[in-house]
């Protein structure tokens, strides 16, 4: 027990170093971007349905809009976190990355499309948007396994 | 600016930013509700005043549960700057004299100023930024932008070219602006517009609350190196 609380502190310690002496490089270089896409499906080998954008940024936003989001603006941070968790299941994959983007995935949809729910289980992939000569260029980076909806802590 | 006051002054602003940052929190994620409950109840405290050690302390330990929920920074640099603010008054006030406070002190003051000047330099040394064309792609292609017709800026290379100059100019030129009090002012209110330009454009609210409320570190960090009290 004494052990475990020992190692999960020095782990604390390991993720709080690099704001304690923080390197500062923002967009040091501008990497390729991740989108999260998902689907839901009735059972692990039926007929997959088209990819759906998680979030799909607005056509436009009003400067009203933009000046209520400095103040408050947590589904638009929630996504920026699931950015940064993309790119750690890319970078270094850890179950956490995984399920924290399927748990977030979760909730969206029950939130915002609850017509969905006849279908039990959740599948999402990860895309890539970079830049070449041809101009901008997406690779699918990641497809994960399809994941029963009722399995994911809400 | 005394010291006394600096420290006030960002406790203050800590406070609002974390109250800010939990209610987000709250909002989104039910399973972590609980510990944004707890840490917008120790902000109570550190905004009136009271036992601010033991709500820097309270929070502080929040914090080593964020990092591990989190598995690292929610959100990238703001957390990062949260968290050095955070650990840099929990030590300024269990500090045990005057000089470690000061030094404390001045390590945040420090770390702002390289949070400019190091982010200019990198823009400063890569090509494509000095083109224009890392302004460009992020427009373009990064998660950022908060709205599809923002990206039609991506389309617009000279102004981007104007707009990456005056980023990499602002932020390399930063630590000089030190040498004088009104020159510091100044960049402050230019560094809290870019911003506030970033929180409009690409949704970056949470950096133009945490990098204001170091901005006291500095002011006070100045008037000791020049022995001038703003």
């Amino acid at each position: 027990m004494q052990g475990r609380y020992l190692a999960y502190m020095v782990h604390a310690l390991k993720l709080l170093l690099p704001a304690l002496i923080p390197s500062w490089e923002f967009f040091k270089a501008v990497e390729p971007s991740p989108r999260v896409q998902w689907r839901m499906l009735s059972s692990p080998k039926d007929q997959a349905p088209p990819w759906q954008e998680f979030r799909p940024r607005p056509a436009k936003l009003s400067v009203f809009a933009m000046v209520g989001r400095l103040f408050w603006n947590p589904v638009w941070n929630e996504s920026l976190f699931m950015v940064s968790l993309a790119e750690r299941l890319m970078l270094n994959p850890t179950a956490h990355s995984a399920d924290e983007i399927r748990y977030r995935l979760a909730a969206e949809i029950d939130r915002t499309v609850p017509g969905e729910k006849h279908r039990k289980y959740l599948q999402f992939q990860l895309i890539f948007v970079s830049r070449d000569e041809n101009g901008l260029t997406q690779t699918i980076t990641h497809v994960a396994a399809p994941c029963l909806m009722n399995d994911i802590a809400r | 600016m005394t010291l006394d006051l600096a420290l006030r002054t960002t406790e203050i602003l800590l406070a609002l930013a974390f109250l800010q940052q939990s209610a987000e929190h709250i909002a989104t994620a039910r399973r972590d509700r609980l510990w944004f409950i707890a840490r917008m109840i120790c902000c109570l405290p550190l905004l009136a005043g009271l036992q601010t050690t033991a709500a820097l302390g309270a929070l502080a330990a929040i914090s080593l549960f964020q990092l591990h929920r989190f598995q690292g920074p929610y959100n990238g640099g703001s957390d990062r700057m949260s968290l050095l603010i955070l650990w840099c008054l929990l030590a300024a006030r269990i500090a045990p004299d005057l000089f470690w406070q000061e030094v404390i002190f001045g390590y945040l003051a420090f770390q702002l100023t390289l949070s400019y000047f190091i982010s200019g330099k990198v823009k400063l040394l890569n090509p494509e930024w000095r083109s224009g064309r890392a302004l460009q792609d992020v427009f373009a292609l990064s998660a950022y932008p908060v709205s599809e017709s923002l990206r039609a800026l991506a389309g617009r290379p000279r102004l981007l070219w104007v707009m990456s100059w005056l980023v990499i100019g602002f932020e390399v030129v930063f630590p000089l602006t030190l040498l004088n009090s009104s020159s510091l002012i100044a960049a402050l209110v230019i560094g809290a517009s870019f911003h506030l330009a970033n929180a409009c454009l690409f949704g970056l609210n949470r950096f133009l609350w945490i990098w204001i409320a170091a901005y006291p570190s500095l002011i006070w960090f100045q008037g000791r190196l020049l022995g001038a009290d703003l």
